[in-house]
């Protein structure tokens, strides 16, 4: 500011000097006043350019209709690893196959919602449903009837339902009676043949808890002395609490739990904790959500069954496209069963 | 020619043109906004229409379920026309993004129409129970469309998000826009307005400047303007007009020198005259004699008349030289005094001659014969006349530039008109005097030997007296009359 003062003192001197200094100052004013002309000029033709040039980019509009396969992927509990895997995978081989693919569902297991998008999914006419199977009259219902009304194929992934009530095209998932195997032989081989066993299971008896079920006892009638005891609730979290209280106090002893459904695992663990410790029980689970992942590498859980979504997604898809170009047909009926393995504690630590 | 009106003109258009410029581009502006207003905005309105219609077809369905008449068949049917021109309207705004939702979309509302007539077909058929359950199927269709339109709303919101954001800045930015264009045409304009106006103003100010210039008198100052519109031709008019003034004063002058050279040649030839007077007689023949005379004088014993012949010869020879010819104070101050040795011969007693001189006068230059028509006069008129004679004073005084020579006498004195009329040279007496030259010769002859007026001046009462005052210069004014 002082500068500023002192320049302007000397250049008022300056003019009032002589001649010269009035040329001086004159050339000055010219050169500031050519200054801040072409300054204003930048800067409005930089506005008008921001403003007439029209760069948003609007989405090409298409005329005709789109001639690929529409295939819509519905579950129900979108946001999770599991799905999200199912989703990615499924959505890269609809790519490379040239299909479209949507991936719709409800959040946290909720069924109306669920059967309301299985409902839309119909009646918007798609080429074909890639679902995870709902072991419930309305799933039926609408898979048996409407889809087929509409002359829409039907894959079930993940959980499979029976084919007679719900005439999917095919299964593409864990083979759940497997799996049953697998937590049963490794039950046996940890505790030993003797023993008693909790099995929980939901009480709306899906098609997949079924499978689940008939594999283990499979396996554990093979052993006599290995006593099983059937758990039964819903899914909410009270009712889980209490019945998992209730077999506490009937069977004391207890050696081993086996949650049937996966997602009944993390509060029956909660309860079994708030009486003793968890570590001496054998207890195992059949989903391989974070809950369960987190709880195994606690030690809590002694072993889940690790399932392959990523294949999951992509076969489905696969198979989904070939069924529609004929290229596969018929499919197999009872299904194709993707990897499953026995994830146990000690494998993570 | 580059006129001011021209000038003026080309500003205005200029003006106009951006000014012109600055509106259509605006308009056009808006205009494209405008319908990609519209555009979106009718997106929005015909899928909220679709599925209003949807739900107005189910009221209509249940209408015709209870009361089974023709109007409400034709308002159901009317209701179904118009949702499959809406469908077609939708099919529109497939995009890239949306063509699997719009596809979606479409089938739900094939399914919808295919629910209703259906449920029609159960309807004449009078099948209740498969009646009820499309009608609660097409109610759940329904529902889903209105639901899908919120979510094809919803997608097509994030699908125009960056296109609404860049709507809103760029309607932020034509504000800047408009004050940036704003500042820069206002600056444009002063500095514009301010150079034009100089270049108008600058010329007539030159103009102002000459013809002030002018009006003082100078008009040897050339009137310049460095510009070529109306302003230039007045400054070359006007200019003109000064060269035309400026001859008119140089011919005045010369006419003005023409007749000074007049004068001087009339004195010339009065000159002439006594020089044809002067050559009538044989001066050496007269001279000789006068010497013979003063010679014869001295032997006789008249000491005073050889005197006085001696000065009537000096006298005449001192005359008789040429006048032109200048010469000092001191010459005349010695024929001054021959000539009145001559009149004391003659008035004795009578005249009384007083001279007071400052030796230091004594150098002055001046005309011969200047002094002694003067002295002459004065003992004619106030000498001669008078039975008792008088005074004459003769005094030189020595100024600083000047030297005064006053010549004093108790005469008759004259009249202010006669005083006026010998200075002005009217006079022109030259009877009585001895060489034929009067006062007023003297008068012109010093006026035009020193190029002033008032070299002379005469101070005279009736009664009093007469004092003649020569105020004789150091030095010549005009040295090309020597």
């Amino acid at each position: 500011m002082k500068y500023v003062f002192s320049l302007i003192c000397a250049t008022i001197k300056l003019v009032k000097s002589n001649e010269r200094g009035k040329v001086f100052v004159r050339k000055i004013v010219i050169t500031l006043l050519t200054l801040i002309c072409g300054f204003l000029f930048y800067l409005t033709v930089m506005s008008a350019t921001k403003v007439f040039t029209t760069d948003w980019q609007l989405p090409e509009t298409k005329v005709t209709a789109q001639s690929n396969f529409r295939l819509v992927l519905i579950s129900q509990d979108l946001d999770t690893p599991f799905w999200n895997q199912v989703g990615a995978e499924a959505q890269k081989q609809a790519k490379s196959d040239n299909v479209s693919l949507e991936v719709w569902g409800s959040y946290g297991n909720n069924h109306d919602d669920f059967l309301k998008k299985m409902e839309v999914a119909i009646y918007s006419q798609v080429d074909g449903i890639i679902v995870q199977g709902l072991d419930t009259d309305r799933f039926k219902e609408l898979a048996k009837t409407k889809a087929a009304a509409y002359g829409i194929p039907i894959i079930t992934v993940a959980n499979d339902v029976s084919v007679e009530e719900s005439l999917r095209r095919t299964y593409v998932g864990s083979d759940q009676y497997l799996a049953g195997n697998m937590i049963a032989k490794q039950l046996v081989k940890d505790m030993g043949v003797t023993g008693d066993v909790i099995l929980i299971h939901n009480s709306e008896q899906q098609f997949y808890q079924e499978q689940r079920l008939m594999g283990i006892k499979d396996i554990l009638k093979n052993y006599p002395d290995i006593n099983i005891v059937d758990g039964e609730t819903n899914h909410t979290r009270e009712q889980v609490i209490a019945v998992t209280k209730g077999l506490l106090n009937k069977e004391p002893n207890v050696d081993a739990f086996i949650a049937v459904d996966a997602n009944i695992a993390e509060t029956m663990i909660q309860e079994i904790e708030r009486r003793s410790q968890v570590i001496p029980y054998y207890i195992y689970s059949f989903g391989d959500d974070t809950e369960s992942n987190t709880l195994l590498k606690q030690g809590k859980l002694d072993g889940i069954i690790e399932q392959s979504p990523g294949e999951i997604g992509k076969l489905s898809v696969k198979l989904m496209v070939d069924w529609l170009n004929n290229e596969t047909n018929p499919l197999h009926l009872e299904g194709y069963f993707t990897d499953i393995r026995v994830l146990k504690a000690k494998d993570i630590r | 020619m580059n006129s001011i009106l021209k000038n003026i003109w080309v500003l205005a258009i200029v003006v106009l043109s951006i000014m012109v410029t600055i509106w259509i581009s605006l308009t056009s502006y808006n205009n494209k906004m405008q319908s990609q207003y519209n555009n979106i905005l009718e997106r929005y309105l015909i899928m909220n229409e679709v599925s209003s219609i949807s739900q107005q077809i189910v009221t209509d369905l249940n209408n015709y379920f209870v009361d089974q008449s023709l109007i409400k068949k034709k308002a159901l049917n009317h209701d179904k026309f118009k949702i499959i021109t809406m469908k077609e309207e939708v099919s529109k705004f497939r995009s890239v993004e949306n063509d699997f939702a719009i596809a979606n979309y479409e089938n739900l509302i094939d399914s919808f129409i295919e629910t209703i007539d259906r449920a029609l077909m159960f309807r004449t058929e009078e099948e209740s129970e498969d009646y009820q359950e499309a009608l609660s199927e097409a109610t759940n269709i329904s529902m889903y469309i209105s639901e899908m339109t919120l979510d094809l709303i919803d997608t097509e919101l994030k699908t125009y998000d960056s296109f609404y954001h860049g709507i809103i800045d760029r309607s932020e930015e034509l504000k800047v826009l408009g004050v940036r264009l704003l500042m820069l045409i206002t600056l444009l304009l002063l500095l514009f307005t301010y150079w034009f106006s100089k270049r108008i103003t600058t010329p007539l100010k030159k103009l102002t400047l000459a013809a002030s210039e002018l009006s003082k008198g100078r008009f040897d100052l050339k009137v310049e303007v460095e510009s070529n519109d109306e302003i230039a031709f007045l400054a070359k008019t006007f200019d003109r007009m000064r060269i035309n003034i400026n001859n008119y004063l140089v011919e005045i002058k010369q006419k003005a020198q023409l007749e000074n050279e007049l004068q001087k040649n009339k004195l010339l030839l009065q000159e002439s005259q006594l020089h044809s007077l002067q050559s009538q007689i044989n001066p050496h023949f007269l001279f000789n004699t006068l010497d013979t005379l003063s010679k014869k004088a001295y032997l006789e014993g008249s000491e005073q008349t050889s005197d006085l012949l001696v000065s009537v010869a000096d006298l005449l020879r001192y005359n008789l030289r040429n006048l032109d010819k200048t010469t000092y104070l001191s010459d005349e101050v010695y024929v001054l005094r021959q000539y009145i040795e001559i009149q004391k011969a003659r008035f004795t007693e009578r005249l009384q001659f007083h001279m007071d001189i400052d030796p230091v006068s004594l150098d002055i230059q001046l005309p011969r014969l200047t002094l002694q028509p003067i002295i002459e006069n004065a003992i004619i008129h106030a000498i001669e006349p008078l039975e008792d004679g008088g005074a004459i004073w003769f005094r030189a005084v020595n100024g600083l530039d000047r030297v005064t020579i006053e010549i004093q006498d108790h005469g008759p004195g004259m009249s202010a008109d006669k005083v006026s009329s010998i200075l002005e040279g009217q006079s022109n007496e030259t009877e009585g005097h001895s060489t034929g030259i009067g006062v007023s010769n003297v008068i012109k002859r010093l006026t035009l030997f020193y190029g002033v007026e008032d070299i002379i001046n005469i101070e005279s009462a009736l009664g009093i007296g007469t004092k003649v005052v020569l105020n004789i210069p150091r030095k010549r004014r005009m040295d090309k009359d020597d």
